[in-house]
Order: C-alpha cells, then structure tokens, then sequence
C-alpha cells in the first residue's frame, strides 16, 4: 500500500513558562499512513497526539524531523500540503455560533478559494450527507452539541482534500451521538475515498473504526500495529482454566513459582486459575503441573479483552510489545 | 480569481456577523455620534469665536479620519484576539490560501462597510454642526486609497503582536488615544509626522474638505511621499506579520488564548 503521511522522526520541545526548562512533547516520531486508511492516534493526556496532528496540519513547527503528504513536504511547500488535508481539531469551537449552519459552509468553502458555483454545489451535496439540510438556518449557538461536531466535520469535508485529521471527535457526545458521528465516519472512508488520523481518549472508537493504532507515551511511539493484530496478540496471551476440584498445595506452589503473575481462585466443585503467557511461560508448563495429580480440565478459554486494557497495559509499560 | 472569491467570502461574512451583532454596532455609531456632539460643544461654548467654524470642521474631518483608522488598525488585532478565544484562528490558517491573504481580505471588507458607516456620521456631523465641507471625491479618493494602504501597514502590524500576544486589550485602548494624536495634529506643528503611516493623507484629506484644494493642486512630493509611506509600511507590517506567524507556529501559540 502507498503511504499518503510519511512523518519521519519529528521532535518538538516546548520552553516551560517562567523557567529555562524544556518539555520534550515529542521525541523521534517517525510513522507512515496508508491510502484510505483510518488511523487511531492513542496516548494519555499530554502524551503527544495533538503537538503531533498540529505538527501534520501544519500549525506547529517541528524542531527536526519531516511531514510529507501526499508526497508534498508540509515545511518547505506549506500551502501546497494544506490543500491536501483538512482537519477537526477543536470540535464545535472551530466554527462561527452566531452564523448559520449554511453561512458556516460558505464562508469555510469561500476560504479555500472555490467559486460560487463550486460552493453552492459542495454545500448542497454536504448539507444531504450529514442530514443538516432541515437545519441549514439555524444559528451555530442553537445546534446540539452533536450537530455541532457533525458540522464541524463537514467543514473539515468541504476542503475535498484526501486526508482528514480528527482530533477527540466524540469528545463530549452521548453514547447516541457518540455512534452516529462513528457511522459517519466509517461512510466517509467506505464511500468517499478519504484516509483518517484520529486522536482520541475513546477506546470504542478506536476499536469500532480504527484499522490501525499508533500509541504515543510521553512523546514516544510505544506501539504501531493494527487494532486486530493488538486484540487478538492480547487476547491469545491471557487464558482461564477451569478444573475439576482443587489444586494440591504442592501444585499451588509450582504455580506460583512457574506463573508468578497468575492468579488461582478454589472452588469445591470447579476451580480457576487465570494464566498470562505474555512473558514466555508455555501451556505446557501449566499442563505439566495439572498434571500431578491428573487434575481434570474442564475448560479452556481465551480471555476476552477490549482494546481499553490493551491501551492500559501498554502504556503502563506491562506489555513487552514494541512498535511493528 | 481565489482571491476574489477569498474577498467575496469574507466580505459576506463580515456583512452577517455586523448585522447580527446590530446593537453593538449601533451603539458604537451613537457613541462616536456623542462624542462628536461633545467635541462640538466644546467648540461652540470655549473655542475662540473667530475660528469657530474652521475649527469645527478641523474636528469633522479629524475625528471621522481617527474613527476609520481605528477601524482599520485597531480593529484587525481585535479580529485576531477573537478568532483565537472561538477556536477558529487555527481553521483560519489551515485555508492553503494563507491567513495573511484572509487577514487582507478581511481588511478590505471591513473597511469597505465601515466606510458606509463613516459616510452616515460624516454627514450626521456635518448636519449637526451645519458645517458642510468640500466631499471632493476626485481629489479625496487617491489620497484615501494610498492612505488606506498605509493604515493597512500598520493593522498587520497589531495583528502580528495580536497574533503573538493576544490579550492586549490594554495595548489597543493606549493604541486608541495614540491614533487620535496622529490624526489630530496637523502637520504645520510637526512636520516629521509626514513620514508616519497616515498622517500626510489625514493632512491632505483636510486640505481638500476645508480649504477645497482640488487634485491638480495637489504636489507630485506629496503624493510621492504618500506613496513611499503606503509601500514601505504594508511591506514592513505584511513582513512583520508573517514573522509574528511563524513565531507564534514554532512557540505553538495559535490556539492558545
């Protein structure tokens, strides 16, 4: 696949307020988006996601380090890389409340330099997409806040440019709302042809759309793998075991001494142990201390987990998984 | 032909945004009005009788010179100040055609509405003091648009420190007063004031609406120096702005407010 977003080890230090100090925000930042893409930009706060989609939308100067898009470096050839990517970056705020829906779409459209047919035409076709025409003369400051995220994004949209850069976007919405501007989003990639940088808090989103993440920790990428390959790396290390009765007192200490992380919970009738193989235990390890006293195993399952704890773990530095 | 429709944009949209904030820009005409009456009074009760009507129409022309240069320098810092509090500056200077384009485009069409404007309290003044000066257009318009391009230097100017600084609310009050002594003082009592953004154009425009100067009347110095003064400071404020921008994109200062 062609990558539309080469960034290539970005740095950007910002100098503390009353003081000599600096703050690295981002330290060699290097990833590549592909073509059509959604990408999920993870991290905590003050992590590096937005110096970094700022870095992208050319609104911040990086200290070293390149942003080509679509081939264009966004340093040395600016206006020319801005008329390939449009971004949402602080919601609702980036538009006029006391202008109406349409005004808004003009006067953005108008910005980029279209022509009145042009924008007459885009707005119109905008306007449909989002199911904002009933609301078109409506005053900004009146629209709900999801209708206003939803504007936000068609604004983003006018620009016809291939990338588009989303930072929060469901941030603050209800879980309705939340879902809507998630489907939008999913139509836009299927049906528009666009590639999407996402920067959220929202693990839902990133699992519901996000085909890969780039983890960011204390200005560094921690992790950059597809959300899938996370899920199921995750998921096929954490396991349950069922057993029929209880462990002997023997077994339990070779446990404890084999999986120290594990975590063992006895029942009369069936017990469960819950084993993490992420550090280079093996299951047979495990069967080979059942196997003692011939414990029956009644069941063995992969222990579902979401992509909150996999974000969890990996910032917390729990994970051995580096960058793919 | 972007440009154009870069103009057209935002024309409209500072023609909505005033007619929906029409109280506040109706409050700020009466308030101008008021101050005229003031300056007026003051005139007619303590000025010197035999000079009372130069002098009344020295005010006229003064005043509505300092209110369009509040509009055009002033006015752009407060733009900025507040594209940065709403959270659309950044959108602003995400558009490729650059946000020195959009800042001159918005200068345009703020000071072609505010002209409108102008050309009511100009009459509204005249009819209140019944002093009727001499509206030249032929004369007046070269010098304006040359004087414009000057004031324009200097908005750019205020917009850079805005763009930096953003809470210099302070600064255009003190900037308000520093305004209204470039206009006030005519250049017979400081003649190095010339080579100020507008002060030869205010002197000029003066000539022309009291003493009924016409155009040919008017010396190639004086326009040369008119010219120098519109080149020099739209190059140096449009320079000094670009520097501010890129200052306030390497420090990350755009949104913050």
């Amino acid at each position: 696949m062609d990558a539309i977003i080469e960034v290539n080890q970005l740095h950007k230090q910002y100098k503390k307020r009353r003081s000599k100090e600096y703050v690295k925000a981002v330290q060699d930042v290097s990833f590549k988006v592909n073509r059509g893409e959604i990408l999920g930009l993870l991290g905590p706060n003050g992590a590096g996601k937005t110096t970094t989609i700022k870095m992208i939308c050319g609104l911040l100067v990086p200290d070293s380090g390149t942003i080509r898009i679509n081939d264009i470096d966004n340093q040395k050839h600016r206006l020319n890389a801005l008329r390939q990517i449009s971004a949402v970056l602080e919601g609702n705020r980036n538009l006029y409340w006391r202008l109406t829906v349409r005004e808004n779409l003009d006067y953005f459209a108008g910005n980029r330099g279209f022509s009145r047919r042009e924008v007459h035409a885009r707005v119109e076709e905008l306007l449909g997409q989002f199911n904002l025409k009933e609301k078109e003369n409506e005053l900004v400051n009146r629209l709900s806040r999801g209708m206003q995220q939803k504007l936000a994004i068609a604004v983003a949209m006018l620009a016809d440019s291939e990338v588009i850069l989303l930072d929060e976007p469901t941030l603050g919405l209800d879980v309705e709302t939340g879902y809507e501007v998630r489907e939008l989003l999913r139509d836009i990639v299927a049906n528009h042809n666009r590639t999407i940088i996402i920067s959220t808090h929202d693990m839902a989103v990133v699992q519901d759309l996000c085909e890969r993440t780039v983890i960011i920790n204390n200005g560094q990428i921690v992790t950059d793998d597809r959300v899938e390959n996370l899920l199921k790396l995750f998921a096929a290390r954490s396991y349950t075991i069922t057993i029929n009765g209880q462990l002997t007192d023997q077994q339990r200490k070779l446990l404890q001494d084999v999986f120290p992380d594990s975590t063992y919970q006895p029942e009369t009738i069936q017990s469960t142990i819950q084993v993490d193989f992420s550090n280079g235990a093996k299951m047979y390890d495990l069967f080979d201390i059942l196997k003692l006293n011939e414990a029956q195993i009644e069941g063995i399952d992969r222990e579902t987990v979401d992509f909150e704890q996999i974000f969890m773990k990996i910032v917390k530095g729990e994970s051995a998984h580096a960058t793919a | 032909m972007q440009l154009l429709n870069l103009l057209r944009a935002n024309t409209r949209k500072e023609y909505l945004e005033l007619k929906r904030y029409l109280p506040n820009t109706l409050a700020m005409m009466f308030t101008f009005y008021i101050l005229f009456v003031g300056m007026f009074m003051g005139i007619q009760f303590i000025g010197d009788p035999s000079a009372q009507d130069v002098n009344t129409q020295f005010v006229i022309v003064n005043y509505i010179f300092w209110f369009l240069a509040m509009m055009v320098v002033n006015d752009i810092g407060f733009v900025v100040m507040n594209e940065a509090m709403r959270g659309t500056l950044e959108q602003l200077c995400m558009s490729p055609m650059g946000l020195w384009r959009i800042m001159v485009s918005r200068l345009l069409a703020t000071t072609t509405l505010n002209f409108f404007i102008i050309i009511v309290l100009l009459y509204l003044s005249m009819l209140t003091a019944d002093q009727w000066l001499n509206v030249d257009l032929v004369a007046i318009m070269p010098i304006l648009i040359l004087t414009l391009i000057s004031m324009f230097g200097l908005g750019f100017m205020v917009a850079g420190i805005s763009i930096i600084v953003k809470q210099i609310q302070a600064f255009l009050q003190i900037l308000q007063f520093i305004l209204a002594g470039l206009t006030f003082v005519p250049l017979s009592v400081a003649p190095a004031l010339a080579y100020f953004p507008f002060v030869k154009g205010v002197d000029l425009i003066r000539d022309v609406m009291i003493n009924g100067t016409t155009l040919s009347q008017i010396g190639w110095g004086d326009f040369g120096i008119l010219a120098v003064n519109a080149v020099v400071y739209f190059t140096l404020g449009l320079a000094f702005f670009l520097y501010c921008e890129r200052i306030a994109m390497k420090k990350g200062l755009l949104s913050h407010y």
